[in-house]
Formats: structure tokens, C-alpha cells, sequence
């Protein structure tokens, strides 16, 4: 076989398979993107049969309208960045901080508990002891208490990520940092820190989409309407009538609550996707 | 595809090896000296204590909960054996939950790893086309699993575009997809699986690039279809990311609770009512004991299918 011939059989072999591609892309991702956003704009009575069609009448202005107000959209926004930043900040640097010791320490008990926080990656958190724990301690139903127990049951990802990463790193820097008289606080915010970046990228991000959407824990851990996060106030507007679901207010809260998320993937999407594919195989 | 792209990943090889254990022996670091060492272990405390009051602490006081009688109307938490398991398996709200789970999580686990592994050896190369696709099969990812299943609700409505689509093939098609038992579970277990696909992918993308160049090279100059050095040598060296996906997707799903609820709330009847949405009916009625008794059950379900799941595939990882 010529060159040219296997180039140009190459060639088709590669259209062939962007054509594949888009056609499974289309119905998979564009065409529920294009219901939820279609129907978000149309009033009750036309998106009730959900059709892809355009709208013939606008309603965009009353249903997001709808979404501040009945859904109390931007209250809910700020809650779930006042959950979604502190969690995945202490996570990080807690698990970085005890990752670190799991890399470089050789005491047998050390490994052991490694085992047990590595663990709770796939043991999924109890539900009824944590509320009982949380009313002890005063803190049912609060946003913080609602973080402390994000951040102890969502450490362990972070935990065996960052231990495998800093197991795999040569220990000569830190090493010379403490010859150089660095105390470990310095060599931990100086130089471990920035050398396990890239892994904690891809913690971030695991976090972030985690914490961002859970509804779960969510519903029971927060009670009141004051502390709702960006779920909880999809799930009660969603439930708010009587009848059948509402698509258009639904679909309006739906766009508005997926935004953030949305918006910060558009910006950092060779980011997320390169660090989720480079750190996933130094992890 | 070109040669630099997966020289350039190969330096990375060993180091997926070496990193990603989730089970594997405890390997001490490099040797550094004792005052390497001195003043570290402390680092690890905040991790200590906020796991184990907010993880094990719970863990272990759903150990006792869920062999006693609280309930909101007692005024006392006392241990009563097995009653709350009897009570449950009276009910009907023990066996059958643990079924609906379980083939709720091997449906999402199949459609997960099969379309991921699929897109990824579509999307293995790094270049333009492939970063938008990657992009665009990631946007899921990013959808809060209560925004999924009002999604798919919408989408698999008798008539929703999912039946409009198929009914140009077949006229009048409006099979009530979430309505029906025979095929609410199914469809269920997919929105899982769909929301997730996109980071399985990724994942997946990650091993075939760790895959070394030459080896590849040497197998097609052999005569070797690209069939089969796919299935003789990507996905034997894929096993580390296989160990991940096939556990981390089959795990998950055993806390199924956000897309069910949101699609159909555990019905039609009870067929898609999984073990976290029968908690939360026991908790409703403030059953708190036989709720506990069915978070023990999640539990020991991740640890009976988990342990020896991740046992049996990194063995395998080491004879490939």
C-alpha cells in the first residue's frame, strides 16, 4: 500500500468518525441542552407538551423572573458558594497536609489509618448518626454543620489522589528546604504545596462538581429555606405546584442553577479536562 | 496521532503504576533521613479529626442505631436485636430495595464503562476536534443530578422527544418510559449513567495515552488489526483505569437517591425505589431505627461487593 493511498484512507477513516461523533453527540448532549433552554423561554401551555420547536410566544422574562423571585435564586447562589468554597478550600489543604504524612511516613499505624480515610472514598457517609451527631453538638440543620460534615466525608478522595501523587515525587526538595532550615510549615506552603498542584486540580474539580450538586445530604442536613442551597431550591420550586411539574419555571431553574458551573467550564475547560486527564494518571 | 504526543505521555507509565492503588500494599517513601521526618506527623491531625468525627464516628454509632427502636416517638434509644430487620423484610422494604439497587448499579455501571470506553478510544488523541467533543461530552458532568433527572422526566415523557424521535420510525409511539415497571429502572440507571459518562471518559482517555507508543507500533508492524491490539494490548494496560471506573461507577450508584428522586420519586409502584429513597420514607415517618438499619445495609453492600471487587481486579492488573 502507497503512502498516499494510506494518508487518504487515514483521511476518510477520520471524517468518518467526527460524522460518528456528532451524530451520537447530537441527540446525547445538544438536543436535552436544546429542550431545557427552548422550553425555559416558552410559556406554561406551549412547553407543556416539551417540544424542540422555537416559541412562538416569549415568556423567558417571566419565568426566570419567576426563578429570583418564587425560587429565590440569588440567595440560593450565595449559599452554595458558602458551601461549595470553605469545603473545598479545607479539603484541600487538610488532605494535602495529611497526604504529605502518609507519602513520607513509614509507621505502620500511619498506613493503616491511610487504609481507613482511603476507605471512606467508596464507604458512602451514614445519614441518621450524622443528624443525631449534628443536634449533639448543636449544629443541626446549619450551613456549617452541613460543611464539617462535607469536608470529613469528602477528604478521602483528595487523601489517596494526593498520597499516590507525593509517593511518586522525589523527596530531594523537601529535604533540602529543611537542610536550608525551612521549618515543615515552609516547606509545606513553599514547596510541597506548589509541587502537588496539578493533583490538586483534579481534587478541586472532583470536589466542585461533588459538592456543587448534592442534594442528598442537602435535604436532610439543611433545613429552612433561609440556608437552601442551588439543589434544594430547584427541588422545592419544582414541587411547589400542586399539579404536574411546571417545565418552563423547571427548565428556566435548571439553566440558571447549571450556570456557574456552566460558565466556569467555558473559561477553564482545556484546564479541567487536560488536568483531569494528566493528574488521573499521576494520581 | 503523532509520535510525540505518546512519547511524550510514556514517561508517565511508571508512574501510573506505582500511584494508583487502591487497595495495593502500603509502600513506605524513600528513605530520607530521621530529620526528614521529625515534626511531620502532626500535619496529619486536622484529617484525623475531622474524619473521624464527621465519617467513622457516624459509622459507628449506625452500628448500634440500626439495632434499636428510635423512633420520634420514643423517648428512648434502647437496642432491640433484629427487630428493625424483621420489621423491614415484614414490610417488603429490605429484599426488594436491595435488588432495585443493585440492578440500578450494574445498569449504570455497563452503560457507563461501555459508552466511556467507547468515546475514549474514539477521543485518544489530542488534538482540536477531540477537545471540543471531550468538552461537549463533559457538559453532563457539570449538571447537578436533580437538574439530570427533571431533565430526562422531560425527555422520556410518553410525549417527549425521546418518543417523538422514535415515533418517525414507528407512528404513535408513546411508551411511558419512567410509567412502565419494566423499564423505569433501566432508564433510571442510564440518567445516572449519563450524567457520569464524561468523566468516565476522561479517565479512560488518561490510560490509553499511558499506553506505550512503540509497543503499539511493534504490534502493528506485526500484522496486528487495530481490533486486536486494542483487546491484547490497550485494554490489558488499561487496567488501572478499569479497577477506578468499573468501582467508582458501580459504588456510586449504590448511593442512588438525587435522579430518582427528581424523576420518579421511587415509582412507578415501588420498582425504582433503591435503599437511600426507602430511608428516606423510613425517615419520613421517623422511623429512625430502620432507617439506620438501611444505611447499615448500603453500607455493608459497598463493603461486600467493593472489597472483593477491587482484590480481584488489581490482581489482575498485576498479571497484565
Amino acid at each position: 500500500m502507497t503512502a498516499i493511498s494510506m494518508g487518504r484512507r487515514r483521511r476518510t477513516w477520520n471524517a468518518l468518525r467526527i460524522a460518528g461523533l456528532s451524530l451520537f453527540a447530537i441527540p446525547w448532549v445538544l438536543v436535552p441542552v436544546w429542550m431545557v433552554v427552548v422550553n425555559s423561554l416558552k410559556p406554561a401551555g406551549e412547553a407543556a407538551s416539551l417540544d424542540l420547536a422555537l416559541p412562538t410566544d416569549l415568556a423567558a422574562l417571566d419565568n426566570y423572573g419567576a426563578v429570583f423571585t418564587e425560587g429565590d435564586y440569588l440567595r440560593a447562589l450565595g449559599n452554595s458558594l458558602l458551601v461549595t468554597v470553605p469545603t473545598v478550600l479545607v479539603v484541600l489543604l487538610v488532605g494535602a497536609a495529611a497526604s504529605w504524612v502518609f507519602a513520607r511516613g513509614r509507621a505502620r499505624w500511619q498506613q493503616a489509618v491511610f487504609y481507613v480515610i482511603a476507605l471512606s472514598m467508596l464507604v458512602p457517609p451514614t445519614l441518621i448518626p450524622t443528624i443525631f451527631l449534628l443536634r449533639q453538638i448543636g449544629l443541626t440543620g446549619t450551613t456549617l454543620g452541613y460543611v464539617l460534615v462535607l469536608i470529613g466525608t469528602r477528604l478521602g478522595i483528595v487523601v489517596f489522589l494526593t498520597t499516590g501523587f507525593i509517593r511518586s515525587m522525589p523527596i530531594d526538595l523537601e529535604e533540602a528546604a529543611s537542610i536550608d532550615g525551612a521549618s515543615r510549615m515552609q516547606t509545606f506552603f513553599r514547596v510541597l504545596l506548589p509541587l502537588a498542584t496539578p493533583i490538586l486540580v483534579v481534587g478541586a474539580i472532583m470536589l466542585v462538581i461533588n459538592v456543587w450538586g448534592d442534594f442528598f445530604f442537602a435535604q436532610f442536613l439543611l433545613t429552612g429555606t433561609a440556608s437552601q442551597t442551588l439543589p434544594l431550591s430547584l427541588y422545592s420550586f419544582a414541587n411547589s405546584s400542586a399539579q404536574s411539574l411546571r417545565w418552563n419555571l423547571v427548565f428556566a431553574h435548571v439553566v440558571l442553577s447549571g450556570l456557574p458551573l456552566i460558565i466556569a467550564f467555558v473559561f477553564l475547560q482545556k484546564r479541567v479536562i487536560g488536568g483531569l486527564t494528566d493528574g488521573a494518571l499521576k494520581g | 496521532m503523532t509520535v510525540s504526543n505518546r512519547t511524550g505521555r510514556r514517561a508517565a507509565v511508571p508512574s501510573l503504576r506505582a500511584g494508583r492503588t487502591i487497595s495495593g500494599p502500603p509502600r513506605p517513601g524513600p528513605r530520607g533521613g530521621s530529620g526528614t521526618l521529625r515534626g511531620l506527623a502532626k500535619f496529619a491531625v486536622p484529617a484525623y479529626v475531622l474524619v473521624g468525627v464527621f465519617f467513622l464516628l457516624p459509622q459507628v454509632l449506625n452500628l448500634y442505631f440500626a439495632f434499636t427502636n428510635w423512633t420520634t416517638y420514643s423517648s428512648a434509644i434502647t437496642f432491640n436485636g433484629w427487630d428493625n430487620i424483621a420489621l423491614l423484610m415484614e414490610q417488603g422494604s429490605l429484599l426488594h430495595p436491595v435488588v432495585v439497587t443493585v440492578l440500578y448499579a450494574l445498569i449504570a455501571m455497563a452503560f457507563q464503562n461501555v459508552i466511556g470506553l467507547s468515546l475514549a478510544y474514539a477521543l485518544r488523541d489530542s488534538n482540536r476536534v477531540n477537545g471540543f467533543f471531550r468538552s461537549i461530552f463533559f457538559i453532563p458532568v457539570l449538571i447537578s443530578p436533580l437538574a439530570v433527572g427533571y431533565i430526562w422526566r422531560g425527555l422520556l415523557k410518553p410525549d417527549g422527544p425521546v418518543n417523538d424521535f422514535i415515533g418517525i420510525v414507528v407512528p404513535g409511539f408513546d411508551w411511558a418510559w419512567l410509567g412502565e415497571p419494566s423499564t423505569a429502572l433501566a432508564a433510571v440507571a442510564f440518567m445516572d449513567a449519563w450524567k457520569w459518562i464524561g468523566l468516565t471518559t476522561v479517565v479512560y482517555i488518561a490510560g490509553i495515552n499511558a499506553v506505550p507508543g512503540d509497543v503499539l507500533e511493534a504490534a502493528r508492524l506485526d500484522g496486528a488489526s487495530a481490533w486486536t491490539s486494542f483487546w491484547r494490548i490497550t485494554f490489558p494496560l488499561l487496567a488501572p483505569a478499569f479497577t477506578f471506573n468499573v468501582v467508582s461507577t458501580l459504588v456510586g450508584a449504590f448511593s442512588a437517591y438525587d435522579v430518582i428522586q427528581a424523576s420518579t420519586g421511587g415509582g412507578p409502584g415501588d420498582s425504582t425505589r433503591a435503599l437511600y429513597v426507602e430511608l428516606r420514607m423510613q425517615w419520613a415517618q421517623g422511623n429512625f431505627g430502620t432507617g439506620s438499619a438501611l444505611g447499615l445495609v448500603v453500607t455493608l453492600l459497598v463493603v461486600v461487593v467493593a472489597v472483593p471487587l477491587v482484590w480481584y481486579l488489581r490482581r489482575r492488573e498485576l498479571r497484565a
